[in-house]
């Protein structure tokens, strides 16, 4: 994460100052950018969940306690705005999606890549976000809890929870380890 | 299936997403967003309420409003 702005800056973002604003933008476009494209996997879908992350923290930039990290505070906004993405849009990743930003390494069996993707995509949107960030970006948990601002012990029943989900859809499909 | 035999083959269908910026300047987007949108002025109101309430009462006007339209 990045370090912290100064406290002045955040004190004229909270007063509703569009320069701070912009400021600030331009200081967590990327990190937020690269956040957010973990969880959607779509460059285009992360751009426009970058653009309603920043709206919504102007938006409730009162309710920002200067006192705290707005690297991380940005995060869970960013968090939320990325779920609520993969709540609206009902099919979530899409295959072709998937193949086109982020394909599946050389050598992979495709039937099994496409029984994975398929099974993955049956998961509710909860349980994909923490899969996707602990299973397959492998970030720390308690990173994830504090993006999500969830205790840690909720991140490993929800990860729990997506990989016996996950083995069910998977046997249902005919994979077999 | 064991959870890292699971993990490996996730990782195998859905690598993990490489670094990446976005493809172009999505501040004025943001700056978009921000931006207080339009909504019914009281003088909208009054007009689109005054407009009802006198097709309530003379529904025949109907037609000559739509042909107006």
């Amino acid at each position: 994460m990045l370090d912290e702005p100064g406290g002045d800056l955040l004190e004229r973002f909270v007063q509703g100052d569009q320069v701070a604003f912009e400021s600030l933008f331009r200081l967590f476009q990327i990190e937020v950018f690269q956040w957010v494209f973990r969880i959607v996997r779509d460059a285009s879908a992360a751009e426009d969940v970058v653009v309603e992350t920043f709206w919504r923290a102007y938006r409730g930039r009162a309710r920002f306690d200067s006192s705290r990290s707005f690297g991380a505070w940005l995060r869970r906004i960013a968090t939320n705005a990325a779920l609520d993405h993969l709540r609206t849009t009902r099919r979530g990743w899409r295959t072709g999606q998937m193949s086109r930003e982020v394909p599946a390494p050389a050598g992979s069996d495709p039937a099994i890549v496409d029984a994975v993707a398929r099974a993955f995509r049956t998961l509710p949107p909860r349980l994909k976000v923490v899969a996707t960030l602990a299973l397959i970006e492998e970030r720390p948990l308690a990173e994830i809890a504090e993006a999500l601002d969830v205790p840690v012990g909720t991140v490993k029943s929800r990860v729990f929870r997506a990989v016996r989900a996950l083995r069910t859809e998977l046997r249902r499909l005919g994979v077999r380890p | 299936m064991t959870e890292d035999r699971l993990q490996q083959m996730l990782k195998s269908a859905l690598p993990p997403a490489v670094d990446r910026e976005p493809s172009r300047d999505l501040w004025p987007l943001v700056l978009n967003r921000a931006e207080p949108r339009a909504g019914w002025s009281w003088l909208d109101v009054s007009l689109a309420a005054g407009v009802t309430l006198v097709l309530i009462m003379f529904p025949g006007w109907l037609s000559l409003l739509a042909y107006h339209l």
